[in-house]
């Protein structure tokens, strides 16, 4: 990974800070005041690490728009844990995410780092229906388990 | 989930020629260089047709490019490090977006 972002800067898109952030934050309103300055910590570190952010612009708005209605549903079922599970609202809220992450990407013409088998429907999606994408794609995978 | 640019690839090809555009200050020094280093680069000043000053500053400015871009490469993981370390699953999988609850109670 070292050796990667030592060739390759780094970009990210605005919904996977959303993401991180409202992470961060519900673990931070979840906490005692103890833990709560080491997870403040935590989120200004990954702030200080991130590269370019790219927003939600007009492409990236459309061909996001073209992916959830090619793909309305989410390709996995919520996930779930011994006690603890995701709500259907949750996951599909995820999934809106994603495709919203993967239309930056594409938009942006860069390979995608992901850590979740969901954006293999994506790159299939757009692979089977060129004609709802023109000029973009194929949208380039690059799997990843573990940023650290 | 992130991604990167061969993009940039381009746009630092850009800021280069910009950079070189614009005459930058020299200085003089003495460097002692190994001599196959120092014969390929005289190599490249003749095919090229231009002074071994210009084809080692060129070579040393790639050179430490590589070394900054190593370096933030080093940066961004140590502070993901920080960002990540210590969190159990499922406080991972709330950061990366994944909010789990309780199971309700049948």
């Amino acid at each position: 990974m070292t050796e990667y972002l030592s060739r390759h800067p780094v970009h990210v898109s605005a919904v996977t800070v959303l993401e991180r952030v409202r992470g961060y934050g519900l673990l931070w309103h979840r906490a005692a005041e103890a833990k709560r300055r080491r997870l403040e910590a935590m989120r200004i570190a990954y702030l200080s690490g991130l590269g370019q952010v790219w927003p939600i612009d007009r492409p990236t708005a459309v061909v996001s728009g073209e992916i959830m209605a090619m793909l309305p549903d989410p390709p996995t079922p919520p996930r779930r844990s011994h006690q603890l599970a995701e709500s259907r609202q949750e996951r599909l809220a995820r999934w809106r995410f994603d495709a919203i992450i993967a239309a930056t990407a594409l938009v942006a013409q860069m390979p995608l780092i992901h850590n979740a088998a969901d954006f293999e429907s994506i790159r299939s999606g757009i692979e089977r229906s060129p004609e709802r994408f023109p000029r973009l794609g194929p949208l380039e995978l690059v799997r990843c388990t573990a940023l650290v | 989930m992130s991604f990167d640019a061969h993009r940039d690839a381009k746009m630092y090809h850009m800021e280069k020629r910009e950079r070189h555009s614009t005459p930058a200050k020299k200085r003089r020094t003495t460097l002692s260089l190994p001599a196959g280093s120092l014969s390929h680069a005289a190599r490249i000043t003749r095919a090229r047709k231009v002074s071994l000053s210009t084809v080692i500053a060129e070579a040393l400015s790639d050179g430490l490019q590589r070394h900054l871009a190593a370096e933030r490469g080093e940066q961004i993981l140590r502070a993901y490090k920080t960002a990540f370390a210590g969190l159990s699953d499922v406080e991972m999988s709330l950061v990366d977006g994944v909010i789990l609850e309780p199971k309700a109670r049948k």
